[in-house]
């Protein structure tokens, strides 16, 4: 008899695996990578280079560092890596000095990802957590400088000085017409976040893919809206300007959707959604500022709390209506029973 | 009676049923081996306790071991001969049965000895005549049909499972497309059984032929069901069939159903009307390394080897030896163990087609939860078991709800053994109690 292989059941599995998953990730992310080379020039291609570069190196000299054999982590790689260093690049602005992206990615993969146990073991998105670490270390060049992209708004205005959202946050209205934004020519911003068709096109091959569910960043943007309406006094104008001007398109499509650091089932995620959605608008109104990568941080926080409380309900087991008519029904009994008992 | 659409059931997993192989084979019977080796523990429960010692000679369809207990079925001797050693033996799952092995007298009549005609058939006598021939559910689980059959709270519908969801494998599809009239008598001793009149008759889509045989047959509720694993599951069966939904934790009855299978049906026929007890059943042979698929009928103790070898042997390089189907089977080191009463198929698989458990890190995609039939959450049992937290995963994964259909594991990109962590977890809450 030849060698049999003997496991354990299931026998046949399906093709899907991480590393294909994080590919389609990358691959989704591409369009608006190369929308943002095409408007930030080189800048925008170095920036991504070093950060794609440093990520994965940061993780193979840590994973060195556990003792791991070089051949065996080259086979264990999974391009989470790469995901996290391209989705920093993506929103870092083009202008930044050469160690910024570096050390932000250094940061998000050593930091945030490898020293709470690798791939699928972080709390937080390391993606998100480096931008704000650079936003936070390296203010002045994260707020202010920003460049204007090399191809020009269609209408011929370019803006200087402030990006498109902090402008309309800031009570100063929109420099660039609504299409404009949704292409991301004429209008400054991060590499990765100002072309939304580029990042639509990215999201829908995501969901295409079956990587991602197309309910989830559409509830994020549309409640972001909504709730950014309904703080403008019911201006239903704003609609539009507060969805397509920052940063919400990237951290919907791709940063809040990223599954380690979202709520496990379905309705989790729901509740996960929703809520991010009114804290990104409530917390714009108030601060005046991109909050998209601070509430998305913040929301991964409570993520464990809502796999805590939202769970979904075995089959066959009584929903909540059921459940409460049956307390209800067994209180009335002992209520008559009481009374029974009373009587005797 | 005209066949209806089942439930819409949205969980489980979809893949290729692969059973092209063997579809079109016709049941053929396997001549009796010349030594067959027959486990005393082919069900659920305690072991059946020998009555014959080694030297006796037995006739085919001679009681040999007697139920021990309750919970336990008789086995019969399935070939004429002189029983040559009572010892323990390896069984495909990984453990040591107690088998008593019975030299084939090469001269001796085939036949079976019958068991004493049924005077009259009603309840009782087919339930003892049922739990007499030393039936089992066959689908899988072994668990005594008699026992299966008198429930404690009262029941109304019969459920006939005749998904057969499990790829590769037809035995239970052969049998509905060529013993339809054997079957249905079968279902209605049930029923009778039961004390029920209504029969429903579950099938997958993808048993045209049979749905059209049943339709044939007015007391038949004949329900097509979506091609859906584990459509085969009780519960999920059960929704399908009637809406009615079992809550977690307890039987198909508390939801007034009893679900049997095919296999056990036809097997019901023939105790009640043939008098047989039971010592053999169909197999299905399949595989892409297999040189002639079939579908036979296999003597119980008869050794996979032989099995093999009548269907033209090994093709191309074999990757896996599957006894029963390619998710809920278990792997077999090789071919040198003996059929009973619930494998339902042996299967040969290239290394191609097979995959191993080769865990990465669970990176909470939640796709296990998403196919998860019960509403489980698989990622979270694994998480608390590899702690050693089972309370934990009891309480937050629901873990003893899981039915281990192993959608999970099939859809999990990290190719976790997520079926095994919920195994060990049902171990060791076990054990705690």
């Amino acid at each position: 008899m030849e060698k049999v292989i003997v496991s354990d059941s299931p026998h046949i599995r399906g093709k899907r695996t991480t590393r294909g998953i994080m590919l389609d990730v990358v691959i989704a992310l591409l369009p608006a990578a190369v929308m943002g080379c095409v408007f930030f020039g080189t800048d925008a291609l170095v920036t991504i280079l070093i950060s794609v570069a440093a990520s994965v190196a940061t993780e193979f000299v840590y994973s060195l560092c556990l003792k791991k054999k070089p051949i065996e982590i080259i086979k264990s790689f999974d391009f989470t890596s790469v995901v996290t260093g391209l989705l920093l690049a993506m929103c870092l602005p083009s202008h930044v000095k050469w160690y910024v992206p570096l050390i932000s990615a250094i940061f998000s993969i050593a930091v945030v990802k490898m020293l709470f146990g690798g791939t699928g073991k972080n709390i937080v998105n390391p993606a998100i957590t480096g931008r704000v670490f650079a936003f936070i270390a390296f203010q002045s060049m994260m707020v202010s400088g920003w460049v204007a992209p090399t191809i020009a708004a269609l209408d011929g205005n370019v803006a200087t000085g402030a990006t498109e959202l902090t402008s309309i946050l800031g009570g100063n209205g929109a420099s660039v017409s609504l299409l404009d934004m949704f292409l991301g020519t004429g209008m400054m911003g991060c590499i990765g976040e100002t072309c939304k068709l580029a990042l639509l096109i990215g999201g829908i091959y995501l969901v295409v893919r079956k990587v991602i569910k197309w309910q989830f960043p559409v509830i994020y943007i549309v409640v972001e809206g909504f709730v950014a309406v309904c703080l403008a006094k019911f201006d239903f104008a704003q609609f539009l300007p507060s969805i397509l001007s920052g940063g919400l398109f990237l951290g919907a499509i791709f940063m809040a959707t990223d599954y380690v650091t979202s709520p496990n089932s379905t309705a989790g995620n729901y509740v996960y959604f929703i809520a991010l959605g009114v804290l990104t608008a409530v917390l714009r109104a108030a601060t005046k500022i991109e909050v998209v990568s601070f509430v998305i941080l913040l929301m991964n926080l409570l993520v464990p709390l809502i796999n805590a409380y939202i769970r979904p309900r075995p089959f066959g087991a009584p929903g909540l209506v059921e459940r409460i008519r049956a307390k209800i029904e067994a209180k009335k009994a002992a209520k008559a029973a009481k009374e029974e008992g009373g009587k005797q | 009676m005209k066949a209806r659409n089942g439930k819409f059931f949205s969980r489980g997993v979809h893949f290729r049923d692969m059973k092209f192989i063997s579809k079109d084979c016709p049941i053929r019977r396997l001549e009796a081996p010349a030594v067959a080796s027959i486990a005393l523990q082919q069900h659920i429960g305690k072991p059946a306790a020998p009555v014959v010692a080694v030297g006796d000679s037995v006739k085919c369809g001679q009681l040999i071991a007697k139920a021990d207990g309750f919970v336990s079925a008789n086995v019969y001797s399935s070939v004429a001969g002189k029983v040559i050693a009572i010892e323990k033996r390896a069984n495909p799952r990984g453990g040591m049965d107690t088998h008593v092995v019975i030299n084939r007298d090469l001269d001796a009549d085939d036949s079976f000895v019958p068991l004493e005609p049924l005077k009259e058939k009603t309840k009782e006598t087919i339930i003892a005549r049922i739990a007499e021939a030393g039936i089992v559910g066959m689908g899988g689980a072994g668990f005594p049909t008699f026992i299966k059959l008198s429930p404690k709270t009262p029941v109304d519908t019969l459920i006939i499972n005749a998904a057969e969801c499990e790829p590769y494998l037809t035995c239970d599809y052969r049998l509905m497309v060529e013993q339809t009239d054997k079957l249905v008598e079968g279902f209605r001793l049930i029923a009778k059984a039961l004390g029920v009149n209504h029969i429903i008759v579950g099938v997958e889509k993808n048993k045209p032929d049979a749905i059209s045989l049943f339709e044939k047959y007015d007391d038949l509720d004949v329900v097509i069901l979506r091609k859906r694993y584990p459509m085969g599951s009780e519960k999920h069966l059960i929704y399908c069939c009637t809406g009615r939904r079992v809550p977690p934790g307890k039987l198909p009855a508390d939801a007034g159903c009893v679900v049997q299978n095919v296999a056990t049906s036809y097997a019901v026929y023939e105790a009640v009307e043939l008098n047989k007890p039971l010592f053999e059943r169909v197999v299905t042979v399949s595989g892409q390394c297999v040189e002639n698929p079939a579908n036979l009928i296999v003597r119980f103790g008869t050794s996979f080897d032989f099995i093999l070898e009548k269907c033209g042997g090994i093709k191309g390089d074999i990757g896996m030896i599957i006894d029963g189907g390619p998710m809920m089977g278990a792997t077999m080191l090789s071919t040198d163990y003996y059929t009973r009463k619930t494998d339902s198929g042996l299967l040969l698989l290239p290394a191609s087609e097979v995959s191993l458990s080769n865990p990465t890190p669970c990176i909470s995609c939640g796709s296990c939860a998403r196919v998860c039939p019960m509403h489980l959450m698989p990622m979270d049992i694994d998480f608390y078991t590899q702690a050693g937290d089972y309370i934990m995963a009891k309480e937050r994964g629901g873990v003893l709800n899981c039915i281990e259909c192993g959608s999970c594991a099939y859809v999990c990109p990290a190719s976790r053994a997520l079926v095994q962590s919920i195994q060990l977890c049902k171990q060791k809450l076990r054990e705690m109690k």
